[in-house]
């Protein structure tokens, strides 16, 4: 009952619209404003007992209170760092991101990206915040968990060694927001060492509420140099990477100077006249601001002076900041992985074309009720939840000129990173979309039973089930109405899921639930009805007073089943007596032959 | 009116739960983690045999055990996320309220399932509320221990409770005292939960209140 009632309390916010961006959930129920003021009340910078300035906020493992990583951490505040801190120092750029001593690469190669829409940034990292104005050692930055914007509040107490910052800093060492975000965000995981590990586009979904697509290289669709254009104009935010085979190679440099298993960011796309023919380059960072590629069209490359002055000064930047221009061809050669996270139309301000109309539904696998699995285990798959989506409009201008609707589906495990340390593996899933059969469209309210799940074939399938955060795949299906069953791969599983359907034209998405039918059938009976069988039989067991009691119902309850071969049961409880006499107690106290009558009638 | 115990915390990280812990949580950890077993959550039946392990160590109680059926219903009113089994801090909420109801002063006679547990469990305000010391609580005694227990409810109530809770004589063994208790908590935390303005009313279709009141 306790979860029910929680999950039709957030419902109810949701439906009073706590949970976005503008009207944030509070992490931990701090209040930023609240606990600023008591702090400038009396006079104390905020110290953050939910997140304590102690070795076991760090790790549990590699960065754990006995590792030696964690030796000799102080908690500084950046005024004791250096004498003139800054927030933000001529507004928050890329630049302000340099990996410390945590494998967080991920995580910064998405902040970095982050950098490049100030909108956005903006969104996740307050701006009106300074070590000036009104400063109380607290700060708070704002991320999108699992479908809703969180509000997370720190203090500026960050780990340091030798004066030195420990994890994130900035190139000029005097710049705190990228540190502090960083802190923020590992108390949303519970510790720092929590972050170590990741896709890039878990910190590009974090910040944006976006939705996430993988590109494999090897295997890039042939417009994919117009895709990644397009993206970068829509302000989606693009993150790639180079595969690594074993971990030996994780952060191994190859000869052109490209970091193997390590996160960069796209931070531009461009065609330039090489030579009197087009030739497509890509603009990448290394989030360690330093370490650069050094073949073709990197910084003091040849090629450089075979373009126009004009171009050249646009877009070449010769410094060692671990930014770099590469070809395309190059590009997708040497990279493995590029993502692409998609914005929702509340990220995105301006009025582009080409924004995705989103949905998002809230749901469980539960061990005996709805951990149904996949398609391979037909007794139990019909029990996973299901998603109805309808399809109307076909897409303007389809890339690939035929007429159909776009849309992604993203099905995003939760909680898998706080309980990493509990050593729990995220579960393996994925789903399938079935096309509803014609006598049940434009209903609500029907589920598809196993006559349809089982027989029919899916129209279409994640592209794999897999153990990540989120399995998201684009699909191109001629309107109409479809069926989203999303499922881990094996039955009986507990987890807890958020599914998102993101389309190019305005589609109408529900959860699909049989109704209740509110009026349930009464039957009524009078005394006439009652046979004298049974009037004699009451009789006997209620005794003198024509009352039944609990004892008397368990009972005789008893009695008649134990009769009955044909009935499986261990016999009726006291308490389950006690259920049915308190549900069916119509009279103040005690009850009436013919209302009582009615009630064996209705359990026998 | 009602004045329900405080709901469990807010699910934090694990990772901020454990090095939160007083050494006593820690060490309660321990046990529910024997208790509970590898999946560390406690189902009915895992509960059924803690609680009547503890009460058979204690000859004073009058109660014919935890019954199965009782046990379930206390697991799925505190089941705070759907999985049908008890959770640590869903567990601990449970203990604590059980220590609490009974919890406390005079009566030497402890509840202890071992030496971690023993602190937690002194006779109370089941004993202290057992006026005439006859092991259970009685229709007249009823009122008085509810309110200990934090829970002033009306005449109207208590006979309700009385008469959906009690033997035949109008008693209330410990099994029922208790089963009776954590459901009248997790109801008042619900209702607590879904009145979000606090004006004392909520409103449920039929849907909800299925999902609500079946689950219970």
């Amino acid at each position: 009952m306790t979860s029910t009632a929680d999950r039709l309390a957030r419902q109810q916010d949701r439906e009073q619209g706590i949970g976005t961006n503008e009207n944030t959930v509070k992490f931990s129920q701090q209040d930023y404003e609240t606990l600023r003021e008591q702090c400038l009340k009396s006079g104390r910078l905020f110290e953050d007992n939910c997140f304590p300035a102690e070795r076991t906020s760090l790790g549990y493992n590699d960065l754990g209170p006995y590792s030696s990583k964690t030796r000799d951490v102080v908690w500084k505040r950046p005024k004791e760092l250096c004498s003139n801190p800054k927030f933000i120092d001529n507004g928050a750029t890329r630049m302000d991101i340099c990996q410390g001593a945590l494998g967080d690469c991920w995580l910064l190669a998405a902040i970095a990206s982050l950098t490049l829409d100030q909108q956005i940034l903006a969104r996740v990292v307050p701006q009106d915040q300074s070590f000036t104005e009104d400063y109380a050692g607290i700060f708070h930055f704002r991320f999108w968990q699992f479908g809703e914007w969180v509000d997370v509040v720190i203090d500026d107490r960050l780990p340091t060694r030798d004066g030195k910052l420990l994890f994130v800093h900035s190139a000029e060492g005097s710049e705190f927001w990228s540190a502090l975000l960083e802190k923020a965000y590992a108390k949303l995981y519970g510790t720092y060492e929590a972050l170590s590990g990741g896709n890039t586009i878990e910190g590009f979904e974090d910040f944006t509420g976006g939705i996430a697509e993988v590109y494999t290289l090897d295997k890039a669709p042939p417009k994919l140099f117009k895709i990644m254009q397009k993206a970068l104009s829509l302000g989606s935010l693009l993150g790639c990477s180079i595969d690594i085979t074993s971990a030996y190679e994780t952060e191994a440099v190859t000869a052109l100077k490209l970091v193997k298993g390590h996160a960069y960011s796209v931070t531009g796309a461009e065609e330039v006249n090489f030579q009197g023919k087009p030739v497509q380059l890509v603009r990448i960072r290394n989030p360690w601001g330093q370490v650069e590629w050094t073949g073709p069209w990197s910084d003091e490359s040849s090629e450089w002076n075979r373009v126009s002055k004009e171009e050249k000064s646009k877009l070449n930047h010769t410094a060692e900041d671990g930014e770099f221009w590469m070809s395309y061809s190059d590009f997708i050669k040497h990279f493995s992985k590029l993502e692409i996270c998609n914005l929702t139309p509340d990220t995105l301000i301006s009025d582009d074309v080409g924004h995705w109309h989103n949905h998002q539904y809230e749901g469980i696998w539960r061990v005996g009720s709805t951990a149904g699995g996949c398609r391979n285990f037909s007794a139990t798959f019909p029990s996973n939840p299901q998603y109805v989506v309808r399809l109307e409009d076909v897409d303007d201008n389809p890339l690939d000129g035929k007429d159909g609707c776009t849309f992604l589906i993203g099905l995003m495990q939760k909680d898998g990173r706080r309980q990493k340390r509990l050593d729990r593996n995220l579960e393996t899933i994925g789903f399938a979309i079935y096309e509803v059969p014609d006598q049940y469209k434009g209903q609500s309210n029907v589920r598809l039973g196993p006559d349809v799940l089982l027989r029919q074939k899916a129209v279409a399938m994640s592209s794999s089930f897999i153990n990540t955060r989120e399995v998201c795949d684009r699909f191109k299906l001629p309107p109409g109405e479809y069926v989203i069953v999303p499922s881990t791969f094996q039955p009986h599983k507990n987890a807890s899921f958020l599914l998102r359907v993101f389309s190019e034209k305005q589609a109408a998405a529900s959860p699909l639930e049989e109704q209740i039918a509110n009026r349930m059938k009464q039957k009524e009976a009078s005394e006439k009805d009652v046979d004298p069988q049974f009037k004699t039989f009451f009789k006997q067991i209620a005794g003198n007073d024509m009352e039944v009691s609990v004892f008397e119902l368990v009972e005789m309850l008893n009695k008649v089943v134990a009769q009955r071969s044909d009935i499986k049961t261990d016999g009726f409880s006291l308490e389950t007596g006690r259920l049915i006499v308190s549900l069916l107690d119509v009279s103040s106290l005690r009850k009436k032959l013919s209302s009582h009558s009615l009630c064996f009638k209705t359990l026998l | 009116q009602f004045v329900p115990s405080e709901p469990p915390p807010p699910r934090r990280p694990v990772q901020y739960a454990e090095q939160n812990e007083s050494n006593e949580e820690k060490q309660f950890r321990r046990v529910f983690q024997q208790l509970a077993g590898d999946d560390m959550e406690v189902s009915p039946a895992e509960l059924m045999n803690i609680l009547n392990r503890i009460i058979t160590k204690h000859g004073d109680l009058k109660t014919d055990g935890f019954s199965i059926e009782s046990c379930r219903s206390m697991v799925a009113v505190m089941d705070s996320d759907s999985t049908g089994k008890l959770g640590f801090h869903e567990f601990k909420h449970l203990w604590d309220n059980i220590k609490k109801w009974q919890a406390s002063t005079a009566a030497p006679c402890q509840l202890s399932y071992t030496s971690a547990l023993h602190s937690y469990c002194t006779m109370g305000v089941y004993k202290t509320c057992d006026t005439d010391c006859s092991g259970y609580i009685g229709a007249n005694e009823l009122p008085n221990a509810f309110r200990a227990a934090g829970f002033p409810l009306n005449d109207q109530l208590f006979n309700m409770i009385i008469r959906r809770y009690s033997d035949e004589n109008g008693n209330l063994d410990f099994d029922n005292y208790i089963g009776c208790l954590v459901r009248l908590d997790a109801m008042c935390r619900a209702f607590q939960t879904l009145d979000k303005d606090g004006n004392g009313t909520i409103k449920v279709n039929v849907q909800e209140w299925l999902q609500l009141t079946m689950y219970s």
